[in-house]
């Protein structure tokens, strides 16, 4: 059991964090696996939108939403907090863009800043799963379109017709049986009277 | 727990009169509150800066380590913790448990079964803090007789009988654990120390002090771990020693924000737990500090030596 | 070749606009001859047609949609909704199947503009899909005739009746037909499978379905083979002289239209029973043929037990108008006849 840190302060991250950091193989090891790391991250910042292996893109996207939610706790005039983004974002502009958009955007934010979508694979390739990791907010069309059931839709026109068709059969079967029963039921009826009218005679 | 104490009456008293002199050179008392001025003002400058005020319940997780949890996700369990949180402050009413820090000075009485009075006083620096909840432990360093000694204390062992700190203060360094190869004065202290009381209110004071090391070998290669607390490492070093330092560095770590946060109680986290014992903490404190100040006028000091 | 040059001649006699008549000429075109004399009249009359514009004017078309909005300058006359979509994206062109123009006029994707306008496209999945899976319906009724057409050996000659009015609610789509050789055909169920094979080997085809406004006279001239719809044409031209047909492929009908942009927007389908409708023997129809069958556009994703369902639903005869009803009462009948031919 070890004891926290305590010398640093940490917003909690709106995602699930797995318990071990991934070694994303590389020759260079841990210093390798930051740089590639930093790539990701400048990329993702940059472009918004970017699609990756889901090893690297998970890792990536941890960084990433640590560096903003610091960036939301210190604002700009933290110099450690600075020196993280200078060092994360390969690209001067980039730290701007990190101070100055996604701050804002992200201040009173009560969902992860980014979001990791599984992307299709394509038939006949290697067992490498692709996500797509965005930040929220960007500029691009949704990836997931919500489409609400339309009743007019051809699909749900033909299924109520058929629905209506069965309903109206049962009731017409039922219409048609109401006779009947009623014949049965007090023919029945007539029956057991008399059974109980002799019982109680004998 | 591993009680090793070697008692020679005579070496002790000539130990004594050595280790106050050199207390009283290592104490930092006066230096401190100038320090904690300058703290001061440029505290006040950050917060002008920062939108976002800190909560003044997290600055218990300073005092009070070992009430967060173990970060590692899989010793988590939310009960289990609860549970033991509440355990803590039932023995915190039992006895006082004061604050203390890595680099304070410690007087710790236990039961002992085998010693004269059924009971162990060891005084000594405490150089390691570890563990969370009931498993909270520290670890205090002496010299005695010469000869090195350290006693692992469990924090909420019920054979303690009293913990009683007789100096409050940091070093430049989380872990002292190069006491073990520095000169014997750097960790030695006698065992009829006076407690020193500070000023109401006063942030803790840092040591600044700097050891000096044995020459090789050493126990470890502090060479390696950026320690700030040692003065003369470099004359110890061979050119061999330094190139592998060089290539052994890892500059990247600092920016390794996921290890930073695997490591850490997140602060929404933390809040929890803190509006949870800060009240029973705080009574714990009242409680303690108006034992402090009857101690202050009741306590004749006896000189001794 | 034979055929090519009688209908050339038959095209010269049209330009002439002399008197001609069509007797002989049923006599010998067999069903497959008479389709590729249609598509061929079809062809050179759509050719005369967009001659006929003469000088290009410009028009300018504003498209609203995503994804962005813009200003398109068209061919009066010429251009098509489906140009416009052929300028934006392969998406557009695949998926769109009206256009709406000025908000309020649907539009075939293959039908020329003729003014400028603001234009839009429409899906299966839009807001308002009534129009959309009309033309769907009517689409499929058209093609279902197609398929019978194709389907049959060469000895049974098929001569289409019509279809009516698309209603989505009856579950099915229809399409009468006259079998004359066949006179009591009970379809095995090998054989109703067979003919949604054809179908949808007809719909894999991906062809567009063109449109085209003709005179009385060349409409009488294309379907001479065709007693039915020779009797409709006179009734569909009363109102203004004009006859709209469609071609799909080889196979050309009348229909008022619109109809979707091509076929492959035709996804899953069941042609699902054939039934006998039998009235009056006065005018030497005694009888037709029901064809019905269910289908879902393409990309549109539905439970096989749902899609069972609708299949069974669609065995059932359909309940839309016979048209035997005439003989009964000459008027309704009239209406319905006409319904029927432009629906």
């Amino acid at each position: 059991m070890n004891q926290a840190e305590v010398s640093k302060l940490v917003s909690k991250l709106r995602m699930n964090i797995k318990p071990e950091h991934r070694r994303l193989k590389n020759l260079k090891g841990p210093e390798g696996r930051i740089d590639k790391l930093r790539k990701t991250v400048t990329g993702l910042i940059k472009f918004e939108r970017i699609e990756l292996n889901i090893n690297r893109g998970d890792e990536a996207r941890q960084y990433a939403e640590r560096l903003i939610s610091e960036a939301i706790r210190h604002g700009d005039c933290h110099k450690p907090t600075m020196d993280m983004a200078n060092f994360w974002l390969l690209e001067k502009q980039l730290v701007h863009k990190l101070f100055k958009v996604l701050v804002p955007r992200f201040e009173n934010s009560t969902v992860s800043y980014t979001k990791m979508i599984k992307a299709p694979k394509a038939q006949n390739t290697e067992h490498t799963n692709k996500i797509v990791l965005e930040l929220r907010g960007n500029p691009y069309p949704d990836l997931i379109v919500k489409q609400p059931n339309n009743r007019l839709w051809i699909q749900n026109v033909l299924l109520d017709a058929a629905k209506y068709d069965y309903r109206q059969s049962k009731i017409s079967e039922i219409a048609a049986n109401i006779g009947k029963d009623t014949q049965l039921s007090s023919s029945s009826l007539t029956a057991n009277n008399k059974g109980g009218t002799q019982k109680e005679e004998s | 727990m591993a009680v090793t104490l070697r008692k020679s009456t005579e070496l002790f008293t000539v130990a004594k009169w050595l280790t106050r002199r050199d207390c009283r050179t290592l104490s930092s008392l006066p230096e401190k509150a100038k320090l904690a001025s300058l703290e001061v003002t440029e505290k006040a400058e950050t917060s002008r800066r920062r939108p976002k005020k800190v909560n003044p319940l997290l600055e218990n997780r300073h005092a009070y380590p070992e009430f967060l949890p173990d970060p590692n996700p899989k010793w988590r369990n939310s009960l289990r913790e609860k549970l033991e949180r509440a355990d803590m402050l039932k023995r915190r009413n039992q006895i006082d448990i004061p604050e203390f820090y890595v680099g304070s000075i410690l007087a710790v009485t236990i039961a002992d079964p085998h010693s004269q009075g059924k009971t162990n006083r060891f005084v000594g620096i405490c150089i390691e803090r570890k563990g969370c909840g009931l498993r909270a432990e520290f670890t205090l360093r002496n010299v005695v007789d010469h000869q090195g000694v350290e006693v692992r204390y469990d924090l909420y062992d019920p054979t303690i009988h009293k913990i009683q700190v007789l100096r409050v203060e940091k070093r430049l360094d989380d872990k002292l654990f190069y006491l073990r190869d520095a000169l014997p004065e750097y960790s030695t202290f006698s065992f009829d120390m006076d407690p020193e009381i500070l000023p109401e209110g006063t942030p803790v004071p840092i040591n600044p002090v700097k050891v000096e090391l044995k020459p090789k070998p050493w126990l470890e290669r502090w060479e390696r771990q950026e320690l700030q607390g040692i003065s003369n490492i470099e004359q110890y070093l061979t050119k061999k020693d330094k190139v592998r330092r060089e290539l052994r560095k890892t500059p990247w770590e600092k920016y390794d924000l996921m290890k930073q946060y695997r490591k850490t109680i997140p602060i929404e986290e933390q809040t929890d737990i803190w509006s949870e014992v800060n009240s029973q903490l705080q009574q714990l404190q009242l409680a303690r500090k108006k034992s402090t100040r009857k101690r202050t006028f009741s306590a004749p000091k006896t000189q001794l030596g | 070749m034979k055929m090519k040059r009688h209908v050339t001649c038959l095209m010269k006699k049209l330009t002439e606009k002399s008197h001609f008549s069509t007797l002989q000429i049923t006599r010998f075109l067999s069903t497959q001859e008479a389709i590729e004399r249609r598509s061929y009249l079809f062809t050179l009359e759509k050719k005369r047609q967009i001659e006929n514009v003469g000088r290009i004017e410009k028009i300018e078309v504003q498209y609203k949609g995503i994804p962005k909005d813009c200003t398109l300058v068209m061919n009066k006359n010429i251009s098509t909704p489906y140009d416009c979509a052929r300028h934006l994206s392969e998406w557009h062109m695949e998926s769109s199947v009206l256009a709406l123009l000025d908000g309020n006029l649907h539009w075939d994707m293959h039908r020329p503009l003729t003014e400028s306008c603001t234009l839009e496209f429409q899906n299966y999945k839009a807001a308002e899909p009534q129009q959309v899976n009309k033309a769907f319906w009517r689409t499929c009724s058209l093609m279902l005739g197609a398929c019978a057409t194709v389907a049959f050996k060469d000895t049974v000659p098929v001569h289409l009746h019509s279809f009516p009015l698309p209603d989505i609610r009856s579950g099915s789509f229809i399409y009468d037909v006259d079998l004359p050789t066949l006179s009591d055909w009970q379809p095995t169920h090998q054989e109703v499978l067979t003919l949604a094979a054809e179908y949808v080997k007809l719909c894999r085809k991906a062809v567009p379905l063109e449109r085209l406004e003709v005179g009385e006279e060349l409409a009488l001239e294309m379907f001479v083979d065709n007693e039915h719809k020779s009797k409709q044409i006179p009734n569909i031209a009363k109102t203004n002289g004009k006859v709209i047909l469609y071609r799909a492929g080889n196979h050309v009908d009348i229909s008022r239209g619109p109809l979707i942009s091509n076929t492959a927007q035709i996804g899953r389908l069941a042609v699902t029973a054939v039934h006998k409708l039998t009235g009056p023997t006065e005018d030497g129809v005694s009888q037709l043929y029901r064809f019905q069958g269910v289908a879902l556009p393409k990309g549109v994703v539905l439970d096989h037990f749902a899609f069972s369902i609708l299949m069974d639903r669609a065995k059932k005869l359909n309940p839309a108008r016979s048209p035997f009803l005439k003989k009964e009462d000459p008027e309704i009948n009239e209406q319905i006849e006409n319904v029927a031919a432009q629906a």
